[in-house]
């Protein structure tokens, strides 16, 4: 590609790409990137004629939407397996970004018409090289974030993931290639709020609607919420039908919750001591309370129910109290033990005391409104991204409710794996067991190979590590952040949590499927019980992929 | 919610084999706090048996006691209230309320417990409370052979306690509760 090719505008990207270029001293495009320590992007071993279509597919693409010559400029010649290692990564980028812009183009909708553009562009003034390359139709290929305007009809599609969402940029592409993707990807990474900014817009907008879409918001959310924008509180309050679709009834809605919460606790959380009293007072029992200065012998009273501190009784309020001490000792060591990296969670300030209150509370009514399940060690991890998350909404109102919320939340969210937590339903058809034998048959249909290595050469029992991932639904497997990630693609699927998790564990299976296969039993097995970190949004990509083949 | 066990007097082996089989049954681990026993247990393996009961436990000397390391008084507080702890064969007469008000108010104590006399007794005067468990095996006294086997649990919730009182009549367990607060400003040092 000659300097003259390129339209005006873009020679100021180049200047300013250059710029940089020379303050780093380095020569590699990703100069933002050098410095980091990016996770390496496990290899999805895909069939090298598979990828030959696929690059002249793309290439073809390009060529009609008139933007490269019709040979991809690949020149150096590498050994085997890096280049097909490095092709690999290339494509699952181009693949990626490839299937986000047809998404985009298939479910292309025009917008509120002006605002969400102009909100979108407002900030970012003339220097904005998205804006300066609209016209240009190089940006297409760059699995175009909102900056092709094939039809410039103001319709753009956010195609956010491709911004600072921790998406690897593939390190290491050959010079000339990443010379191409440079100028416009490199952008994105020098404005990454931009495009989340864009994503959050849109967000805003779905949100802000009367009626809400419910479809549109998992569709944007099993993107993946961006971190900072504070509105994936209220996008899982959504998902998880906490809140009504009719945003006119959000208010009362979550005023009456709340106050049903609030009774909770004054029902369970008070102890047998205070009913007493309580009960006394409204019995308007004029207890014999000599004065002070009086003498003499005090007089005894009867007592109600054979409601004394030692009763055997059933019905007895004391004898609950003590045979809940032992729920409410587990819940109060477990709750101790959460996160114990996390200051939110952990440690002497009042914050993490009042957090673990607030988990505590939640976790003793749940065990008392449910005493056929009651408490099981566990629960505490799938409570705690829904209190992180409620709890660190910007909107001080709804933060101060956050134990309400969660409770509500948390609730919604384990009626569909509170099968998981049942003992007496392990062997059943909907018990742990028969989840991991799903998910056996599901590594079977889509990676036989490995299936047969894992359970028959190497005799790794699923249930050694898939029990943790399913029963705590992965939120052990990664750290925090990258689980509230995989956490908004599982609430968001209309399939339903329990069937995305699935499919989502085999992800992990199939992307670390070259060391397992190489293994042996105590080697695999304690690479699926210390899974290493991985690129999330890579992952759920893989996972998004089975979905088509599966047949349920 | 502090549950407190006051019991004594149980003169085992010497005048009781044991304690009553529904007082056994009621009394398990996990649910009292504090024991606070007058004295007159007499051996090692009740010593031990209340222990295992609650790991708090604070025994005054009774006379016919074979551990002489116990001592004469005890004094402790429990959240708002303070309790002492005396045998009361020391106090003569025995079991009068005046001589008892006197070592309650040597002691400082807004509840005496005290035994001896194999007596219920609940009684207050202006310096506090008196507290007579009785006798928890119904063992003869050195007054009466007329005993009823009883003891005391206080429910103490911050200024406010809550007596429950549990008696042996004619074989049935009879629990009568008496209420008591504590006034703020109360019991100035005599």
């Amino acid at each position: 590609m000659n300097k003259s090719d390129l339209p005006m505008h873009c020679m100021k990207v180049k200047t300013a790409y250059s710029i940089l270029i020379n303050s780093e001293g380095t020569t590699t495009p990703y100069i933002g990137l050098a410095n980091t320590n990016l996770p390496e992007c496990p290899s999805v071993d895909l069939d090298p004629s598979a990828l030959r279509r696929e690059r002249a597919l793309q290439w073809r693409r390009r060529r009609e939407l008139r933007e490269l010559p019709a040979e991809a400029p690949r020149k150096r010649q590498i050994n085997g397996e890096e280049r097909r290692a490095r092709v690999a990564q290339q494509f699952s980028l181009v693949l990626f970004l490839l299937r986000q812009h047809t998404r985009g183009l298939a479910s292309c909708r025009p917008l509120a018409p002006s605002t969400a553009p102009s909100k979108a562009r407002s900030p970012h003034a003339s220097s904005d090289p998205r804006a300066c390359a609209a016209p240009s139709p190089h940006s297409a290929s760059c699995g175009g974030p909102d900056a092709q305007r094939r039809n410039r009809a103001g319709r753009f599609e956010s195609v956010a993931v491709v911004g600072g969402r921790g998406f690897s940029p593939v390190p290491a592409l050959s010079r000339s290639i990443s010379a191409f993707f440079s100028r416009y990807f490199w952008c994105f990474y020098l404005n990454p709020l931009g495009l989340e900014f864009d994503y959050i817009c849109r967000m805003r907008v779905q949100l802000s609607k009367k009626i809400i879409n419910i479809g549109e918001i998992r569709r944007l959310a099993s993107q993946g919420i961006p971190d900072g924008a504070g509105i994936r509180s209220t996008v899982w309050k959504l998902l998880l039908g906490y809140l009504p679709n009719n945003r006119e009834f959000w208010a009362q809605e979550l005023d009456k919750k709340r106050a049903q919460y609030n009774d909770f606790k004054e029902e369970f959380l008070v102890n047998p001591s205070e009913i007493a009293r309580r009960f006394e007072d409204s019995t308007g029992h004029e207890n014999e309370e000599l004065e002070s200065g009086d003498c003499g012998f005090l007089m005894r009273s009867k007592i109600t129910h054979d409601e004394h501190p030692l009763s055997l009784g059933k019905a007895s309020v004391w004898n609950q109290f003590f045979q809940d001490t032992e729920v409410i000792e587990q819940i109060d060591r477990d709750v101790k033990r959460t996160h114990p990296d996390m200051h939110f969670f952990c440690g002497e300030s009042s914050l993490a005391k009042s957090n673990q209150e607030a988990l505590r509370h939640i976790l003793i009514i749940f065990a008392k409104l449910n005493p056929g399940i009651r408490y099981v060690q566990g629960m505490n991890e799938i409570l705690a991204p829904l209190f992180y998350v409620f709890k660190n909404d910007p909107d001080q109102n709804n933060a101060a409710y956050a134990e309400a919320d969660a409770f509500f939340c948390f609730v919604e969210l384990l009626s569909g794996f509170r099968d998981n937590f049942c003992q007496k339903l392990d062997n059943s058809v909907v018990g742990i067991r028969s989840t991991i034998t799903k998910l056996s048959e599901l590594l079977k249909k889509h990676d036989g190979e490995l299936w047969r290595h894992l359970e028959i050469t190497t005799k790794v029992n699923p249930q050694f590590y898939a029990f943790r991932w399913i029963t705590l639904l992965l939120t052990q497997e990664f750290n925090f952040a990258d689980s509230l990630h995989i956490w908004d693609t599982l609430l968001s699927d209309p399939e339903g949590p329990q069937e995305t998790l699935l499919r989502v564990c085999c992800a992990m299976l199939i992307l670390v499927r070259r060391r397992l296969l190489a293994g042996d039993f105590t080697s695999n097995l304690k690479l699926l019980q210390n899974y290493p970190s991985t690129n999330i949004s890579h992952l759920l990509y893989v996972a998004n992929k089975l979905r088509g083949s599966s047949a349920g | 919610m502090v549950l407190v066990l006051a019991i004594g007097d149980l003169h085992i082996p010497h005048r009781a084999p044991d304690l009553p089989a529904k007082f056994k049954s009621m009394l398990v681990p996990g649910k009292i706090q504090h024991i606070l026993c007058t004295g007159n247990l007499c051996i090692k393996e009740v010593h031990d048996y209340l222990k295992s009961l609650c790991p708090d436990l604070h025994i005054t000397r009774g006379e016919y006691d074979e551990d002489v390391r116990y001592p004469e008084n005890k004094t402790l507080t429990i959240g708002q209230f303070k309790l002492g702890l005396c045998h009361g064969h020391q106090i003569i007469p025995w079991g009068d309320l005046d001589s008892l008000a006197m070592l309650q108010r040597q002691l400082d104590v807004d509840i005496l417990v005290t035994g001896h006399t194999h007596q219920f007794k609940a009684y207050k005067h202006e310096g506090g409370v008196v507290i007579n468990p009785g006798s928890a095996t119904g063992a003869y006294s050195s007054i009466t052979y007329d005993v009823n086997p009883s003891f005391v649990l206080m429910d103490i919730d911050g200024l406010r306690v809550v007596v429950y009182v549990y008696e042996l009549i004619d074989g049935e367990v009879k629990v009568d509760k008496i209420d008591f607060k504590k006034t703020a400003t109360t019991q100035s040092t005599h």
